[in-house]
């Protein structure tokens, strides 16, 4: 379960102090898909850097199944980053010179599985985001923008993770495919009880989730209507 | 895939840019492992220099080597002085004399032997005629044929004919003036050393000319001496010469107690240096001159020494240099790849591992340089050697060539002997230190190779470590820059 408790972000310049997240509050039951809407600006990537433990919080409390991770040394912070969060950004941020398996190991490779173990489960994942096995050992630079948000989701996957945050993860990607990325994560979700957080500006992809939050001047609401 | 994998990977990820890293990497390897190979050759060098003079030093009257120059001579109670001085182990004292050949004598009459303009007149005469033709260059040296323009009206005067004269050393033992042991072909060694002694050793090229064997007789001034053996010096110059009691020399040439060399024996070659101080100030350092071995050893060494810190300063320079050139590189590369840094972050990596990565991309550039660099300085040593001792000894030489050209100066105005000083005879003074130092061979022996590459790959290490530490710095929300 996933728990912000009116978590402040603030950063100065010059004179100014500026809150893209403002007492933010909310939670979300294991193994929800869920976005947060948002226009340009609003905090939507600041609030996604905060659940990941990709920067700390001015104030307030993120909990992870009961555990603070504001409150979490650096140390600690790399290894809740390893085990228990995955990442999908829209720009899919896979390292060009390794190949798409070897991206997928990466992370496994960190919590110290063994070769042989991450090579199969790297096959196993890439086989289940329905990548074609002759492009598993092609460099991630030779792959399709949709290829690569696939392999994204994959190394994402990699650790078993409770929470995945997605950012725009269809923000590159034509509607065809991006659709296919949300049913793909959808899947996921139900069927590895895995809670999706989907940080996007895109109402389409929005209305095929679980439940939806609006961010806007750093504060957020939960969009109830269907 | 492993990180060292991983690392090799990303070196290469830019071909072109690594290309040319490994090749600007090569160059100052290159030339640090050949600086490198110059200083322990050099340091060889001046060991087996040092080896071969031992532990011997040479002390003469100030202003004065052997038989030439000037100064007061020494004496017996010199002798004494000289064998409490510390770390002294055994002192030896030599006289040098020339004698003339009676025959040229007379025929040299009323100038003499050295009658020439320059030089000094000899000590005695010698019923031995000398084996050394003095040629070109000794009638040059010794002024036989130059003109006297001094008498006015260009007038022009042709010199008797001139003879080497023979040297005629006292010794007190079975070593010579340079306290090497004398090397007896024929007979044996002195064993009377009494002023009265009638014994003596000829040089073989001497004895040959002479039609001397061990037992025949000559004689010096009025003492007829009997050859108790025939010894080798090594060099036709050296072999015309003779070897007294010193005390019969000194009695010969009526110098009673006076010697002309001390050659001191100290007990460590280690306490060379500290043993030359201490004479010269037990003995006087105005009245004497102390020198270890050879009069040449002291600049050769000073020449090779200053190779040797060029070639150090050389070594740390270009090691600097690889240093830089990877440290600045690797600064280059991190700041190329944060937002990839910062992905790594975000995916679990530690600080330590990726630190990791990128020490191992640095030492795969710095392993290739080196590999390119040691091909380098095996094609390039040599001639850096060859180079640097050249240089160096260059000064030496020039400074020793002047000093010949102001001896034979001095010789021309002031009349005597000079042609052992000159240019042809090389044993004077100012023989060349490029000729003791002679050739410096170098190799790039394997001690050398592990001692360069352990140097460059500590330098390597610590020109990827401050990279490595500021990729600790990027924080993972790099990652969402441009996001």
């Amino acid at each position: 379960m996933l728990e912000v408790k009116d978590v402040v972000k603030s950063f100065k310049t010059g004179d100014h102090t500026i809150k893209p997240v403002n007492g933010v509050s909310f939670s979300v039951e294991q193994g929800t898909f869920a976005a947060i809407l948002g226009k340009s600006g609003s905090g939507k990537s600041t609030l996604l850097s905060l659940l990941g433990a990709l920067d700390k919080a001015t104030s307030g409390d993120v909990l992870v199944d009961g555990v603070n991770i504001s409150q979490l040394p650096d140390s600690k912070l790399t290894a809740y980053r390893r085990d228990d969060i995955g990442f999908v950004f829209q720009q899919y941020n896979l390292i060009p010179n390794l190949s798409a398996k070897e991206n997928v190991m990466l992370p496994m490779e960190f919590a110290g599985v063994s070769r042989a173990e991450r090579s199969a489960r790297a096959v196993e994942l890439l086989s289940q985001v329905e990548l074609a096995e002759e492009t598993h050992d092609r460099k991630a630079n030779k792959l399709s923008g949709g290829q690569q948000q696939r392999v994204s989701i994959a190394r994402a996957l990699a650790n078993r993770p409770k929470l995945i945050l997605a950012d725009e993860p269809t923000g590159n990607l034509d509607d065809e495919t991006g659709e296919l990325i949300i049913e793909l994560l959808r899947s996921l979700c139900q069927e590895k009880n895995t809670t999706i957080l989907v940080v996007t500006h895109d109402q389409a992809l929005a209305r095929k989730t679980n439940r939806r939050f609006r961010l806007a001047r750093g504060k957020i609401t939960e969009i109830t209507q269907g | 895939m492993s990180v060292l994998a991983r690392s090799v990977g990303n070196a290469f990820r830019n071909k072109v840019r690594s290309g040319a890293v490994v090749i600007i990497l090569a160059v100052a390897i290159g030339l640090a492992l050949s600086m490198l190979v110059a200083n322990q050759a050099v340091a060889d060098k001046i060991t087996s220099l040092k080896a071969s003079v031992g532990n011997n030093l040479t002390v003469n009257p100030a202003g004065s080597r052997g038989g030439q120059g000037g100064g007061e001579p020494l004496t017996a109670a010199d002798l004494s002085t000289a064998s409490t001085v510390a770390h002294v182990s055994s002192v030896t004292g030599t006289l040098s004399l020339r004698l003339s050949s009676n025959a040229s004598t007379t025929a040299t009459a009323p100038g003499g032997q050295g009658g020439g303009p320059a030089g000094r007149a000899a000590s005695g005469t010698t019923s031995l005629v000398s084996a050394i033709d003095p040629g070109t260059l000794g009638n040059r040296a010794n002024g036989s044929t130059s003109s006297s323009g001094g008498t006015g009206a260009g007038s022009t005067a042709v010199r008797p004919a001139f003879s080497i004269p023979i040297e005629a050393t006292g010794i007190a033992g079975a070593v010579n003036a340079a306290g090497v042991p004398i090397n007896i072909t024929d007979g044996t060694a002195l064993n009377d050393f009494a002023g009265t002694s009638a014994q003596a050793l000829v040089g073989s090229t001497l004895a040959t000319k002479n039609s001397l064997k061990v037992g025949s007789m000559f004689t010096v001034d009025d003492r007829t001496m009997t050859i108790s053996g025939i010894f080798d010096a090594g060099t036709a110059f050296d072999n015309n010469a003779i070897y007294l009691p010193l005390t019969a020399a000194q009695t010969l040439a009526s110098r009673p107690g006076e010697i002309s060399t001390m050659t001191v024996l100290v007990d460590s070659i280690d306490n060379v240096d500290a043993a030359k101080t201490a004479l010269a100030s037990a003995l006087g350092s105005t009245r004497v001159d102390v020198t270890a071995g050879s009069a040449n050893l002291g600049s050769a060494i000073s020449s090779l020494s200053s190779v040797q810190s060029i070639s150090l300063i050389g070594f740390i320079a270009a090691l600097g240099t690889a240093g830089l050139i990877v440290l600045l590189i690797m600064i280059m590369v991190v700041r190329e790849r944060r937002r990839e840094i910062g992905v790594l972050k975000a995916i679990g990596a530690s600080n330590r591992s990726i630190g990791v990565q990128f020490v191992f991309e640095a030492l795969v550039l710095v392993v290739m340089g080196s590999v390119v660099g040691a091909v380098i300085a095996a094609f390039s040593s040599n001639s850096i050697v060859g180079a640097l001792v050249s240089s160096n000894t260059g000064t030496t030489t020039a400074a020793a060539r002047s000093g010949r050209q102001a001896l034979r100066a001095a010789g021309q105005t002031a009349g005597g002997f000079g042609a052992a000083a000159g240019p042809g005879g090389g044993r004077g003074a100012f023989a060349g230190a490029s000729r003791l130092i002679g050739t410096v061979s170098t190799s790039l022996g394997w001690q050398t190779l592990v001692l360069g590459v352990l140097g460059i790959l500590l330098i390597a290490a610590l020109g990827a470590l401050i990279p490595a530490l500021l990729t600790a710095k990027v924080r993972p929300i790099e990652v969402l820059r441009g996001e």
